[in-house]
């Protein structure tokens, strides 16, 4: 479950460190350099039950991965407060932590220890996840001599089999070729059937109009709408171009 | 040990494991690197010292490399540190796990040189026709800890530092470059003028490496060089850890 209230996030603004020259230069300025903050997020609220998938889109810079990092943890939001329970799976880019120089099943374990299995549930697991990814073949080679595709199989599949309780989903479904995106959907839909709460960044519309039960469009770092998938997207679509 | 420990420490280990094994994954002599690149070190250090600038010493052999092990341990793992949290953004960016993991797991794996190397040493100290002792076996594993808590305090200071400061690689690189000019590895401690010896107790290595030698050199335990590195260690270790914890939290924000 998870339930933010009213999160607020404030970057400093980040230019590029001025050197020792203009520091000569400009020396009574270089100290009352005004801090400017840019505000990634203003006062997002919403919940997710048990269950339930919520869509978020939006435009490039809209703080729609800000967002999933949040919830994920490992940043922290400047005001508000966000409440999330059960194990939390992030499926925010294609592996993270995956070493090119490492076998693919090298990295499984690694992935699965990183996403909170111990070694043990790890080791139990491989097979399931091994066979979910349909890379048995490819298994015990180093992860450099993969495809992207596959590597993004590799990735979700692990994910997909940590016992989720909550997902974070940015932007994954749209890798990988026809079929296993069909058998990975599927997956996904069991999962959130049985109780798994899935947040899904996207900018493929039809996919979330397939997964999702709520959507929410994020501009500037607020919600402009939120409610039923189509009559959102649509708002959405139009706005654009 | 309750799940959460349990996937902590697997986490641990296997980030240990991935940074022995990552070293020399796709080398041919693999961990031989390990022993091979500070042997040859000590060879260019010995050539010029012995051969050209004729210091006049027994064993000099032993002499040098039982104490530049373990600053190869120290310097080198200073050295990875700096940038383990720039370079594994991705990581710590997408999953959440202990960040400080990082550092404890590159100090581990660079402690494998010196590991490997102390067989050598203790052969050297046989050939050399030093008696084995018991400061052979008591004096090495509180040498081994006591180095690890001074590097993992220097480390969790300036790799946190580093994130913010990116000036901070090339500082480090300069001051080990003078700290190793500062210890007496290649030279004896002898040779420091009368006055100067007093800053010794400003370099946080000096103590630990020539207790390291006395044990191979002189097969004694150096207690004053231990009680030192002691204190160094707790004053290292908590400033570091107070640099840390100030700084971990607007990590998310510059990274």
């Amino acid at each position: 479950m998870i339930v933010a209230e009213n999160i607020w996030k404030l970057f400093p603004v980040q230019r590029d460190r001025l050197g020792f020259k203009e520091f000569l230069v400009n020396f009574p300025r270089y100290f009352n350099g005004n801090k400017r903050n840019f505000v990634a997020l203003k006062g997002v609220s919403f919940e997710v039950k048990k269950g339930q998938c919520l869509g978020v889109i939006g435009r490039n810079g809209a703080g729609k991965s800000t967002l999933l990092s949040l919830l994920l943890g490992v940043m922290q939001p400047s005001r508000g407060s966000i409440e999330v329970r059960g194990r939390k799976v992030p499926l925010l880019a294609l592996g993270a932590g995956f070493h090119p120089d490492l076998t693919g099943r090298e990295n499984l374990l690694m992935n699965g220890i990183l996403l909170g299995n111990t070694e043990k549930e790890m080791l139990e697991k491989m097979d399931a996840v091994i066979d979910f990814s349909e890379l048995a073949d490819f298994i015990d080679r180093p992860l450099r001599t993969y495809s992207s595709g596959m590597c993004m199989r590799l990735a979700f599949s692990v994910a997909i089999n940590a016992n989720p309780g909550v997902l974070l989903i940015d932007e994954i479904l749209g890798v990988g070729d026809a079929s296993f995106r069909k058998k990975s959907s599927g997956t996904l839909r069991k999962l959130i059937k049985a109780g798994v709460a899935t947040v899904y960044v996207s900018h493929s519309m039809q996919t979330v109009k397939d997964i999702c039960d709520r959507v929410i469009w994020l501009e500037h770092g607020e919600i402009r709408a939120e409610g039923e998938p189509n009559s959102v997207i649509e708002d959405y679509i139009s706005t654009q171009c | 040990m309750d799940r959460r420990n349990r996937q902590k420490l697997d986490l641990l280990k296997l980030l240990i494991k991935k940074a022995i094994t990552l070293k020399y994954k796709r080398t041919y002599l693999g961990i031989f690197w390990s022993l091979l690149n500070p042997l040859m070190t000590a060879l260019i250090y010995f050539f010029a010292f012995k051969v050209i600038m004729r210091f006049q010493m027994e064993h000099y052999s032993l002499y040098l490399l039982s104490a530049l092990f373990p600053w190869v341990w120290f310097s080198s793992s200073i050295t990875l540190c700096t940038n383990v949290l720039t370079s594994n953004v991705s990581l710590i960016r997408k999953v959440i796990f202990p960040k400080h993991y990082l550092i404890i797991s590159s100090i581990i794996g660079q402690l494998i040189t010196l590991v490997c190397a102390i067989p050598i040493l203790l052969g050297l100290a046989y050939y050399y026709g030093k008696t084995p002792g018991m400061s052979w076996i008591i004096g090495i594993p509180p040498l081994i800890i006591l180095q690890f808590f001074i590097i993992y305090g220097v480390a969790l200071a300036i790799s946190i530092v580093n994130v913010y400061f990116r000036d901070m690689q090339h500082i480090v690189s300069v001051g080990l470059n003078l700290l190793f000019w500062m210890t007496p590895i290649i030279y004896p401690l002898e040779m420091i003028p009368e006055k100067y010896k007093t800053y010794l107790l400003l370099n946080p290595v000096a103590y630990l490496i020539l207790s390291w030698r006395d044990v191979f050199l002189h097969n004694t335990l150096n207690w004053k060089g231990l009680f030192v590195s002691l204190v160094i260690a707790v004053i290292v270790l908590s400033l570091g850890i107070v640099v840390y914890r100030r700084l971990e939290k607007g990590l998310d924000e510059v990274l």
